[in-house]
């Protein structure tokens, strides 16, 4: 168990095994985890099925809100992961989650986001509009008496490709109501992909919406505490005894420190160790929660523990 | 006069009040949008107003942060509201003066990215400065795949009622390089328009591309002081005797503060005597610079004090 003062320690040696002993569940983030794009890192898939061999249960926790948990399965499964759905926690089924049992919304949603998330809105019973193109057309006076469906009863943005000004401005309509609900999945600025690739990520589209409505997104996605809640609700997790493990020291490992959970870094994805000593140095409050308890190149390096 | 000290401010005004201050006063500049008009409605006396205040040899100028029309669309709207004496010359739109930002201050080499309705692009083609054709893409093209223009030096942000998720994704791409600059028209969230309605502004579609980049644009509309550098490089202006006169605080008095100007309120748009008192109230000593010197009811009250 790391002491309070011991952080960002390298995990080594026979530290993997006594951290590996000290936790029940140990939960992944994924994109640069244990996948890269659509390859798996080495040696992630062995990792996943030995702690599962030896008794620890294994949760994914992403920010991504493009895939069902049943697209995620499908993903999981074709690169070697002994995984199945109700072990993955996506940000579309998270936020359907918020929806049908925080906000208790009766009525239907304007959506901004992908298929995927329509699929998991409907899925717990709330219906969806607005996914798919939207273009512009009229001018200026039509947009701001463009028709709204009054059973709207709350407005989330995902993902989208198919973001314009149009979908930006039914947003804002929508919300002027006050009572109308803002739901965001999640800030992540760029999506993670491989090379020197930077699409926009979700993040970039919230804050569209936050500063035209004047108003911010309830997140759900990390580093918010509801995805832990949400494994948590579902799986009876202390979090004392569990492990979230990740690459992004501002989601993953933010969200392992505000729920109480080990924290460990893999050098495999976003953040670097030199970033999280500069966490740490700062001596800010803020910073503090980004710092992790551990950090490792890959998560491979956990194999010898659960081989030997 | 400049320079003001202790709990001044929001001195609401009429009659001779405003016939002394004006008498101080060479230059008069307004804001359009809930100064003058109010979408195509003239506020009463308006363009009277003008017309006095050119007979007494005062300079009027209009400073507007709406790009949606460039300006010799500006000056028919003037005609067909009633204004006899408006000419080009006088109208400052922000994207008027991004375009001369990026021909004379900047004198960027190279083609600049434009997310801007036409309005915008007219702007710059009228300025000479060369554009990035906005052309459809072909059918290969995705968000995760497009090609770039070489030689593009600067990305220009405003308002775009055809801004596509494509749009954001290329312009975060051109802001990767550290030369290419990054300007936005003007910091508005949202646009009025008739009935109380609003419609997405620039600032809307800029934060989502500042929080793509991790860059900050360089703001070329009010509360900017460039607006009124540009005024100055082609008249010239004395601060202590040019009033500025608009609706929105935190934009119209804001400028006025930040250049040196006295400020009035007019009540006929966006903000409120009570929103200026609150200012007032303030103890934050930054509120300080978007509270009004003056407050007139309407622009329509200087009928009586030029009429004498």
């Amino acid at each position: 168990m790391a002491a309070s003062n011991a952080k960002c320690t390298r995990l080594t040696g026979s530290l993997v095994k006594q951290l590996l002993d000290s936790v029940d569940s140990v939960l992944f983030d994924c994109d640069g985890v244990i996948w890269r794009g659509d390859q798996a890192i080495p040696g992630a898939p062995d990792v996943i099925n030995l702690l599962k061999k030896n008794g620890k249960r294994v949760f994914f926790v992403t920010n991504n809100s493009t895939k069902t948990r049943k697209m995620y399965a499908d993903k999981l499964a074709t690169l070697g992961f002994n995984a199945s759905e109700e072990e993955v926690f996506g940000t579309a089924y998270c936020s359907a989650m918020y929806l049908k049992s925080v906000a208790k919304i009766q009525g239907k949603v304007y959506l901004v986001g992908s298929n995927a998330m329509k699929q998991e809105i409907e899925n717990v019973g709330i219906q969806t509009t607005g996914v798919g193109p939207d273009p512009i057309s009229g001018v200026q006076i039509d947009w701001a008496n463009v028709s709204l469906d009054p059973e709207v009863k709350a407005v989330v943005v995902g993902f989208d490709q198919h973001f314009s000004y149009m979908k930006l401005n039914r947003a804002l309509q929508y919300l002027c109501n006050p009572s109308c609900l803002f739901v965001g999945t999640n800030t992540d600025t760029r999506l993670p992909l491989e090379g020197e690739k930077a699409v926009p990520g979700t993040g970039c589209l919230v804050k569209a919406v936050e500063t035209a409505a004047q108003r911010p997104a309830q997140v759900v996605g990390k580093p918010s505490n509801f995805m832990f809640d949400c494994v948590a609700k579902q799986f009876g997790l202390d979090p004392a005894r569990a492990l979230m493990v990740g690459d992004r020291l501002d989601t993953d490992i933010m969200l392992g420190t505000n729920c109480g959970l080990k924290t460990l870094l893999t050098l495999t994805g976003v953040s670097t160790v030199a970033d999280a000593e500069d966490h740490l140095k700062s001596g800010c409050p803020n910073r503090a929660g980004m710092v992790p308890d551990y950090y490792i190149d890959t998560i491979a390096e956990l194999l010898p523990a659960l081989q030997g | 006069m400049a320079g003001k000290v202790g709990t001044r401010g929001c001195k609401k005004i009429r009659g001779a009040q405003i016939r002394d201050l004006l008498d101080s006063k060479h230059n008069v500049l307004f804001d359009c949008d809930g100064v003058i008009w109010n979408g195509e409605t003239v506020v009463a006396g308006a363009p009277e107003v003008v017309t006095l205040l050119k007979q007494q040899g005062k300079r009027v100028f209009f400073v507007t942060n709406n790009c949606t029309r460039p300006r010799e669309n500006y000056v028919q709207k003037f005609s067909r509201l009633g204004f006899t004496d408006v000419v080009e010359e006088e109208i400052f739109s922000s994207a008027y003066c991004s375009a001369a930002y990026l021909r004379d201050v900047a004198k960027v080499q190279g083609k600049v990215f434009v997310i801007g309705c036409h309005g915008v692009q007219k702007e710059l083609q009228d300025a000479g400065v060369p554009i990035v054709e906005d052309v459809s893409d072909g059918p290969d093209v995705s968000i995760y795949n497009f090609p770039l223009e070489p030689d593009v030096k600067a990305v220009l942000v405003g308002y775009d009622e055809r801004f596509t998720f494509m749009k954001l994704a290329k312009a975060c791409c051109y802001l990767k390089n550290s030369d290419c600059l990054f300007l936005a028209t003007d910091p508005d969230p949202w646009h009025p328009l008739r009935g109380g309605r609003i419609t997405p502004g620039s600032g809307s579609l800029t934060a989502a591309l500042e929080t793509a980049s991790s860059r900050k644009a360089t703001v070329i509309g009010k509360p900017s002081r460039f607006m009124f550098e540009c005024i100055a490089s082609q008249f010239d202006l004395d601060p202590a005797r040019s009033l500025m006169i608009g609706d929105r605080l935190e934009t119209d008095i804001l400028f006025g503060a930040n250049c040196g100007l006295d400020t009035m309120l007019t009540l006929t748009g966006v903000s409120t005597m009570e929103e200026a008192q609150q200012y007032r109230d303030s103890d934050a000593s930054e509120k300080k610079d978007f509270v009004p010197d003056y407050v007139v009811e309407t622009i329509g009250d200087f009928l009586q004090a030029l009429e004498d």
